[in-house]
């Protein structure tokens, strides 16, 4: 037998009348991890239609970003709670508000009660579209917030003034609680009952991650 | 539901819904029908967020669910539905067929439909309504009785269609006239219990409603000074009542599936024989659109009066020419056309079935022609039209081998009709022949036969025969996972460049509040250079990579349409 080891066979080559060079090749390494091709593929057909298809397709994803279909991924938690998440939590929980879905299609379980903070004593009710009983509530926790928010301004502001906001917010509350409530959303007034606008509660985490390839000036 | 689908499952549930519905998808495609504290559970994820996320699922029909199995106090279970993920890689398809049917109205229609799963129609119509105002000069806006007409026409040709009610509501309906789901390829395997309809059962599947729905589209105005707290507020949503409230419609895809597929037969003929036996072919395909079902094998007969009746005008075909371009079509060796009967001047079929094999393995002979050596190409072909031959005749192994000619191994007296084309390789094309059939098995099936009962190498014939519809599987399966890669490159390429493009963006963004405000061009120019021309050049290379890779995923799915297709009749055929 010629070689033991990695060149032994179970045959000889004698034997079986097959000539030397018909045996399959021996593997002595593991394959290359980019084989060379002997033929180059074709390039791929062009023309109008393939390229209005392209622009359909990379449309489709970009609209399907901003639906609220699309969930954000979970925000991992980074190292330290900081005061500024109180804030920035709710920026992406508003997408699910603006999702009606019918909710007969659906089992019961699946059902979700979105309720949102409370501000200024006009409560925002949720998104189900709730019994009767739930919405009469809030109102009057509303109501009753609002008593005592009046009785803490007659402290210090004028009457005038205290009545024409009690006004303007019974009837901004009353309008949002006949029709389906919609979210006055605007980054500067913010629903909590802060006095800051957004850009106060920004860390500076995300501040000096953008010129790293100009390392001429030192960064303090 | 095999590795490489669930993969692709994932990247695209990635890619249009989120990480989140990717987690959920994967585990409920893993795992078969689960309730939903057991994916929650598996899934690690908070319980509100498994909510979410099968919704969106319910929503988008990619996710069925039905009362359990054991009874009816056990929860629901929820399992999902690989082609319908599948399908997402064929949306940009289906819009544009869409937008060649109907124009753009139609195409917005389906666009829409595709993007949120189910709609109303009121509301769908509104939508659309406001999308195309939106594109249009001020001033003039689009009422919503013309969206509503193509909406009408849609459904006539039955490319939109009703949801079927959900399966507690129809359990609980009717309990005498539940039809059970048909087979449709893509239905998911239902538990015994309360199985979910599919739309095709439902009585009015393709019946409008009478909607109230009279307006135009109203155009969205850009937010001005005066109306700040007005726009400051989302859209007033509209609480009209339209008369079809519960009434849901989605994309029917196997209307566009029977369309793809008679598009594909029509450019086949047109190739293989001319432009007048594809539109006599297209004409026949027309006629049976609607009263041929999606998995029937071949459409109803057809007179060649009727068909010379529906000819168009334009192509001024007389009626003996038309026999004439008949009987060819039925002697093609193709076997597109057949001939079902005589009377009314010849009955004749298109054979739906036949024709798609045809196709398959003309799909199956290209990718093994340019993937592989060339020797193996025409054996390749030469075997696959043997086991053809040997199928329709059903002749006997047997009997077959002495007509057939067999490959003999190198070195061995040469046999046969072969001849040339092995004298014709050198000694090394013979043994790299050799190499790809053997390590590469996967394409042949070797049989040996031998001449002496001893098997000795140098005196039995090797046998190659080829099986389609296993290599089908498999070079479909390869479809996927190409796609997959596709995928993975794309957004790799797109994650190693994320600061360049995130700088381009803010750069644009800044640009055209700029121009909307009104700047100097010295000042646009001066925003233009932060961004330097080498940077350029990578963007400009990124962006050609993406497109390329973007570009290649939808003619992949061209390939995968086909098989796909392919698979299914042969799965429908009648034992």
């Amino acid at each position: 037998m010629a070689g033991r080891g990695r060149g032994a066979r179970s045959f000889s080559v004698d034997s079986v009348g097959i000539s030397r060079d018909s045996l399959p090749v021996t593997v002595q390494q593991p394959t290359p991890e980019f084989p060379v091709m002997e033929q180059k593929p074709l390039p791929l057909t062009g023309g109008e239609e393939v390229e209005y298809l392209l622009a359909l397709k990379q449309d489709l994803r970009a609209a399907m970003k901003s639906l609220p279909c699309f969930i954000q991924p979970v925000q991992v938690h980074k190292d330290v709670e900081r005061y500024s998440d109180k804030y920035h939590l709710n920026e992406h929980s508003k997408s699910l508000k603006d999702w009606t879905l019918d909710w007969k299609r659906f089992p019961k379980e699946l059902r979700l009660h979105v309720r949102r903070p409370h501000s200024k004593g006009a409560v925002l009710s949720s998104v189900q579209s709730g019994q009767k009983k739930e919405q009469e509530q809030e109102q009057e926790e509303g109501r009753q917030k609002e008593q005592v928010l009046l009785n803490l301004e007659t402290l210090e502001k004028k009457e005038e003034q205290e009545s024409s906001e009690e006004e303007g917010e019974q009837e901004k509350k009353q309008e949002k609680e006949e029709q389906e409530p919609e979210e006055e959303y605007d980054e500067e007034e913010f629903e909590e009952e802060t006095d800051y606008s957004m850009p106060y509660f920004d860390n500076g985490e995300d501040f000096g991650g953008d010129s790293d390839d100009n390392m001429d000036e030192a960064i303090y | 539901m095999t590795a490489q689908e669930i993969r692709l499952c994932g990247l695209l549930l990635r890619e249009h819904f989120g990480e989140v519905v990717e987690k959920v998808g994967k585990h409920l495609l893993r795992g078969g029908a689960q309730n939903l504290r057991c994916v929650g559970h598996e899934a690690g994820l908070s319980l509100d967020l498994v909510k979410k996320t099968l919704c969106v699922l319910v929503q988008h029909g990619a996710c069925s669910f039905a009362s359990g199995r054991k009874g009816p106090g056990s929860p629901t279970e929820y399992w999902a539905c690989c082609d319908r993920i599948l399908r997402i890689l064929r949306y940009p398809r289906y819009i544009y067929t869409t937008k060649t049917l109907y124009g753009d109205t139609g195409e917005l229609l389906i666009e829409e439909l595709l993007q949120r799963g189910h709609m109303t129609m009121s509301s769908l119509v509104k939508t659309v309504a406001d999308r195309l105002t939106q594109n249009m000069e001020d001033g003039r806006s689009v009422d919503y009785s013309e969206v509503s007409s193509i909406f009408s026409k849609l459904v006539e040709t039955h490319f939109l269609q009703r949801c079927p009610p959900p399966p507690a509501a129809a359990a609980a309906a009717d309990s005498g006239a539940q039809a059970a789901a048909p087979a449709a390829p893509g239905a998911p395997t239902a538990p015994s219990g309360a199985a979910a309809p599919s739309a095709e059962s439902f009585a009015d599947c393709y019946r409008v409603p009478h909607v109230t729905l009279v307006g135009r589209g109203k155009r969205q105005h850009a937010a001005e000074d005066g109306e700040e707290p007005r726009s400051a507020k989302r859209p007033r949503m509209d609480s009209q009542v339209h008369g079809d409230e519960g009434i849901y419609w989605q994309v029917n895809f196997e209307r566009f599936h029977q369309h793809f597929r008679d598009q594909a037969i029509i450019s086949a003929v047109a190739n293989k024989l001319d432009q007048t036996s594809s539109e006599i072919v297209r004409t026949i395909l027309r006629m049976s659109e609607v009263t041929t079902s999606a998995s029937a094998a071949c459409t109803k007969p057809l007179s060649a009066n009727e068909i010379f009746r529906s000819l168009s005008a334009s192509y001024n075909i007389s009626r003996p020419i038309l026999d004439q371009y008949l009987t060819l079509l039925v002697d093609d060796p193709m076997e597109f056309v057949g001939k079902a009967g005589e009377s009314g001047g010849g009955m004749y079929i298109v054979n739906l079935h036949r024709a798609l094999a045809n196709l398959a393995r003309a799909t199956l002979e290209s990718i093994v022609q340019e993937r592989r050596f060339r020797g193996l190409r025409i054996t390749w072909g030469f075997c696959l039209r043997e086991e053809r031959l040997a199928q329709t005749q059903r002749v006997a192994a047997r009997a077959f081998i002495e007509p057939m000619r067999c490959l003999p191994r190198p070195g061995d007296v040469h046999v046969g009709l072969q001849d040339q084309f092995f004298k014709s390789m050198s000694p090394d094309e013979l043994r790299k022949f050799e190499t790809n059939i053997f390590y590469r098995l996967t394409f042949f099936l070797l049989q040996e036969i031998p001449k002496t009962p001893d098997f000795a190498p140098s005196r039995t014939f090797y046998l190659y025969t080829v099986n389609q519809l296993p290599t089908a599987r498999m070079l479909l399966q390869n479809c996927y996972k190409t796609v997959a890669n596709l995928i993975e490159r794309r957004l790799f390429e797109s994650r190693e460049s994320k600061r360049l493009l995130e700088k381009s963006q803010r750069i644009e963004a800044i640009l055209a509040s700029l121009q909307a405000s009104g700047a100097e061009p010295e000042q646009l120019t001066e925003v233009e250079e932060m961004i330097t021309a080498s940077e350029k050049q990578q963007l400009d290379v990124l962006r050609l990579h993406v497109n390329k890779l973007d570009s290649a995923e939808n003619q992949v799915d061209e390939t995968i349409f086909l098989l796909q297709s392919y698979i299914n009749s042969t799965a429908v055929a009648p034992t």
